[in-house]
């Protein structure tokens, strides 16, 4: 990627609110009117790469059941590999990463108690109480002592275009405007450089989170395509293929160079 | 110099060697990384075709001059970029005698005014040339075809065009998108395109990288789905930003 030289101040606090929790039809359940009023906790957001640490976002990618495959296997396929996830990080123009204090990503249950995602051994959810936490709580989050909730990435050629992949949310902490606040980063990374041409490939759930991050069907009307010649859908002899995901991606077979039809006997 | 002494041009390998080669050193990571890559003694198939005597003298379309004859490629341990190739594709004699090589390359040595010239003819809008050259310089796979006229009997330089291009980007593991995929308008309609995006397909996949996007226009859709390529797999859409002012 060349000497790509990161702004002085790519570390920065931000403030999210949370919300009482609503259902997807943004109905409030009875028992959350007994919540602890909105909420709100810090969350750091970097644009340093070296804030990232591929386990730990491997981590986070198992938790956000994200694949950085675009055709994940359909049963739960082993996380990505830590090595490739390393190779794909160095070559991505913009990194952009997002840390809470460990104790705001858990869910809080009704009683104001929070309710810890781990279980404990007798396999109930453990509930830890909330004052235990308070040195926690007057700790400043950063990088080294926060965890990991969001990420975000682009690949560039730095002159054109550039695409955005694997923008994932801790799921606790998703509907807080985090999502928005990582692509609205890497959209500044991105103009910054006078990249303007920025493309996302998204599903169809993804498709409303990139709309209202500002993002929207081509201008020029291009069609999205993707390369899924598959052993299913064609048939032949001496198929090479490649696993991706879920898909055996047929490689195209190696053409002969045209042989010349007018030979000149070497001579060495 | 040739191996075989006195025999029709056997196969032999040939790899042009130059500049672009050498972008391993930018990568961040420790060398004792384990990729997960294919692991096989060599990495890249070489594609072994024949190799016009006269051609190797001449070397004229290359441009440094630093093609070398080799018996076969040498192993080497972690490259990071696709092995440059270059050969002929497709040869023909016109009726004067003069004879058209169509030459593949994938070293990416793009002139960039000859590709300029193109995007123009191809009636394409034109782009800030200091863009283009640092977007060819980023991308992952630069594929060019060149057509090489020799008229019978000259023995100056070959008349050499750049007559197609097409190049992807990636973040070298899991995601390419392949952009700018053109050929010149008097050379269409033969399988040229199709080359190239089939080759950069294979480097591609040679490398594991599965998501291959990209972003086509409505006239060339089928031209894309009859090499594989599938609109809107399962859903899956392209976005692009607009900024609101």
């Amino acid at each position: 990627m060349g000497s790509i030289a990161y702004p002085s101040t790519f570390m920065e606090l931000r403030w999210v609110t949370t919300r009482t929790k609503k259902d997807k039809n943004n109905n409030q359940h009875p028992k959350d009117l007994n919540l602890k009023p909105a909420a709100t906790i810090p969350v750091y957001i970097s644009t340093n790469p070296s804030d990232i640490n591929p386990p730990e976002l491997r981590e986070l990618f198992r938790d956000c059941n994200h694949s950085c495959y675009r055709f994940p296997r359909l049963d739960p396929e082993e996380p990505v590999d830590v090595d490739k996830l390393r190779v794909a990080l160095s070559h991505s123009c913009v990194l952009v990463s997002l840390f809470s204090r460990p104790h705001d990503c858990f869910e809080t249950d009704f009683d104001g108690d929070i309710e810890s995602t781990e279980l404990s051994d007798d396999g109930s959810k453990k509930v830890v109480p909330l004052l235990g936490n308070l040195m926690d709580r007057l700790m400043p989050v950063s990088p080294s002592n926060g965890k990991l909730v969001g990420f975000g990435r682009a690949v560039s050629d730095v002159g054109l275009t550039a695409s955005i992949y694997d923008v994932v949310v801790i799921p606790s902490l998703r509907r807080l405007g985090i999502g928005q606040m990582i692509v609205r980063r890497i959209l500044r990374m991105l103009t910054s450089r006078d990249i303007y041409d920025i493309s996302a490939l998204c599903s169809e759930d993804e498709r409303f989170f990139f709309e209202a991050c500002g993002f929207g069907g081509d201008i020029l009307n291009s069609t999205t395509m993707m390369y899924s010649k598959t052993v299913a859908t064609h048939f032949g002899d001496d198929q090479t293929v490649k696993r991706a995901g879920r898909k055996l991606l047929l490689v195209p077979p190696l053409r002969e160079p045209f042989a010349s039809l007018n030979p000149i006997d070497s001579q060495s | 110099m040739l191996a075989n002494n006195g025999v029709p041009p056997s196969l032999c390998s040939v790899m042009s060697f130059d500049s672009q080669c050498q972008l391993s050193n930018q990568l961040l990571f420790p060398s004792t990384l384990n990729y997960g890559f294919v692991k096989v003694t060599r990495k890249v198939k070489v594609s072994r075709h024949k190799v016009n005597f006269w051609e190797s003298i001449r070397s004229g379309f290359l441009k440094d001059s630093t093609t070398q004859v080799i018996e076969e490629s040498p192993t080497i341990e972690e490259e990071e970029e696709p092995m440059p190739e270059e050969f002929v594709l497709i040869e023909r004699t016109q009726q004067d005698g003069e004879i058209e090589q169509i030459i593949f390359s994938s070293g990416g040595d793009v002139d960039i005014y000859d590709l300029q010239a193109l995007c123009d003819k191809v009636g394409w809008p034109r782009r800030p040339l200091s863009k283009l050259a640092a977007a060819l310089k980023n991308s992952y796979v630069v594929a060019t075809l060149h057509s090489v006229r020799k008229a019978p009997g000259s023995e100056g330089i070959d008349e050499k065009k750049l007559i197609g291009m097409a190049r992807a980007t990636s973040d070298h593991a899991f995601n390419a998108t392949i952009w700018d995929v053109l050929v010149d308008p008097n050379y269409q309609g033969q399988g040229l395109g199709k080359a190239l995006v089939e080759k950069i397909v294979r480097a591609l996949l040679q490398r594991d990288i599965g998501n291959i996007t990209l972003f086509a226009d409505s006239q060339v859709v089928e031209f894309y789905r009859n090499l594989g390529f599938q609109p809107d797999p399962e859903g899956i859409k392209g976005m692009f930003w607009y900024p609101r002012y």
